[in-house]
């Protein structure tokens, strides 16, 4: 530990340029997670805001909710099987304010519902990120399908779905909207998931996964991730690659008076822990920073423990990457170095 | 009476398809605290059978009784623990640990060899040794700011901190000068003297051989006795 601290101390620009990689990458890591996060929240936080629990939907829709149906045979079926289960529809659509202003919103109607705000006819509970296009409460907003106009109750936290602010819509609306009085989904919360005939089952992570929008941003964006964690894994080894080579005559001289090679690895774990942690203590703390400076059109999210675990998950890279190549330590000859010269 | 004995010992190496022998069987006894220097043309086989017997390297023939134990037969941990606790290494170059201090470097010999000394006796025993080889005012001092002959210094004291019971010297006065080495070759013998260290060093320096209790020719590997 201590000749590890004091190897640093005395090559200092070497190791703070390692520092330096490290800290960039895992910022740059942390930033696109934590916009991967703020996108895939931004899409699916009516659904992400939930508790766990299964989705039903008709197997005949093949995994598109939109073409699910759930009639009221069906409904009351399910509803003797969990008298917790909640039943909703999701349409996209759009309404206009009294300026003529269409603003894209995405219809949903629920019935059994603990979950969402219950709505009279008549009555609509938007998404609050509405409110920045210039809706307020008690405004009157109309639709094409409808013959009357809805009135905007209040507003609601984080229920946003494919992007666009939901609106909780009375089911007899919704109804007369799109000329269905049958429900999409079931949703059963808990552990408790009773299969059901002509029914697919889907948790909320596998049901976020069959909405086509939803996946394929998801999935680009993790893949960034993925290869960034890769590359920063490969420069770890790099970077003490070339470290130790510089090291071939120290190790070497080291071995011959009988310092053990164990010590001689933990010497490099102990440097690569320091140097990694140092960084990624300052990447969190820049990143949560840009959590909060981020403007709101910019959906930002990171949780600590999400960093937390990233900078775990870089410790372990960190460690493989420096293990890896630091088995040239183990095969530096003491002769080696004795013939190479040195200080 | 013998410390470390040798026998027929071997070494041959390999290049490609050819091989060159390079020892071809030599035998020798070191005494306890004698100096015994081996001499003889380069390419004769002297640094070869010095870092042989020092468990460097491995013979390929013979064997080497050290204090009755076969260090042919023993595994690579096993001669490491010997090197660490019980011998000691000169270079040709200081070969200092670049991002230690002097009395870290001393320090650091200390750790290796596992002594079960007290604070206050490691203390005392690198005053003792930064004295002797003087340089206590460079105790704060890294390899990179002193002289070759400081340098040296400090791997001879780095080599008997520890009290070993054989110090190998490989051409531990070829790269300083003249008066510089025979600076070193004093403080080597009276440091080794002191505490009945055998020392086998390796040296073309003629002048080091007056400080040998015996000087051992080597040629085409193969030890050339007078006469």
């Amino acid at each position: 530990m201590k000749m590890a601290w004091q190897e640093i101390m005395k090559s200092k620009t070497r190791y703070l340029i390692l520092g330096a990689i490290i800290f960039l990458i895992s910022l740059l890591t942390m930033i696109i997670s934590g916009l991967a996060n703020g996108l895939s929240y931004d899409n699916a936080s009516l659904i992400k805001e939930l508790p766990a629990g299964t989705f039903y939907m008709e197997e005949e829709a093949e995994g598109q909710y939109n073409f699910s149906s759930l009639d009221g045979e069906t409904m009351e079926e399910v509803e003797t099987v969990s008298s917790e289960v909640m039943f909703l529809s999701i349409q996209m659509g759009e309404i206009e304010d009294a300026d003529e202003k269409r603003h894209s919103v995405a219809f949903v109607s629920t019935a059994n519902n603990d979950y969402f705000p219950s709505i009279e006819t008549g009555g609509l509970v938007l998404d609050a990120s509405i409110m920045e296009e210039g809706i307020t409460a008690g405004d009157g907003v109309t639709n094409g399908m409808l013959d009357h106009s809805l009135t905007v109750d209040e507003f609601v936290e984080h229920q946003k779905f494919s992007h666009a602010p939901v609106a909780f819509i009375n089911h007899d609306d919704f109804q007369r909207m799109y000329s269905t009085d049958d429900f999409q989904l079931a949703f059963i919360p808990g552990d408790e998931a009773p299969h059901m005939d002509g029914y697919n089952q889907f948790t909320n992570d596998e049901f976020l996964d069959t909405l086509p929008s939803y996946s394929a941003e998801q999935l680009s964006l993790n893949m960034i991730v993925v290869f960034l964690f890769v590359i920063s894994g490969m420069l770890f080894g790099i970077f003490f690659y070339m470290i130790n080579v510089q090291k071939i005559a120290t190790y070497g001289i080291l071995k011959a008076v009988g310092v053990k090679t164990s010590k001689l690895f933990k010497m490099m774990w102990v440097q690569m822990f320091i140097i990694t942690v140092i960084a990624l203590l300052l990447s969190v703390a820049i990143s949560q920073l840009v959590g909060i400076v981020m403007p709101e059109g910019m959906p930002f999210l990171l949780t600590i423990d999400s960093a937390s675990m990233m900078s775990l998950v870089f410790l372990v890279i960190g460690f493989i990457g420096s293990t890896a190549s630091g088995i040239q330590i183990s095969k530096v000859e003491p002769m080696q170095a004795i013939n190479q010269g040195g200080i | 009476m013998s410390l470390l004995t040798i026998n027929g010992l071997e070494k041959t190496f390999k290049h490609g398809s050819t091989e060159e022998k390079i020892l071809k069987g030599i035998d020798l006894d070191l005494s306890k605290g004698d100096m015994t220097a081996l001499v003889g043309a380069s390419g004769s086989g002297k640094s070869t059978l010095l870092t042989i017997a020092a468990g460097l390297q491995e013979a390929t023939g013979g064997e080497i009784i050290f204090d009755s134990e076969n260090l042919t037969a023993l595994d690579d941990e096993q001669v490491r623990e010997i090197r660490a606790k019980r011998f000691g290494f000169v270079f040709q170059q200081a070969h200092l640990v670049p991002f230690l201090t002097v009395q870290e470097q001393l320090e650091l010999m200390l750790d290796t060899a596992e002594l079960k000394w007290s604070k206050e006796e490691r203390r005392q025993e690198i005053e003792d040794i930064l004295e002797k080889v003087e340089m206590q005012h460079h105790r704060d001092s890294y390899p990179d700011s002193l002289s070759g002959g400081e340098k040296q210094r400090v791997a001879i004291a780095r080599a008997v901190i520890h009290q070993p019971e054989i110090l190998f010297a490989d051409e531990p006065t070829a790269s300083l000068d003249s008066k510089r080495s025979k600076e070193v070759m004093r403080l080597l013998t009276s440091l080794t003297k002191e505490s009945s260290i055998t020392v086998l060093m390796v040296t073309h320096d003629e002048s080091a051989l007056e400080y040998a209790d015996y000087t051992v020719q080597m040629k085409d590997g193969l030890i050339e006795y007078p006469g």
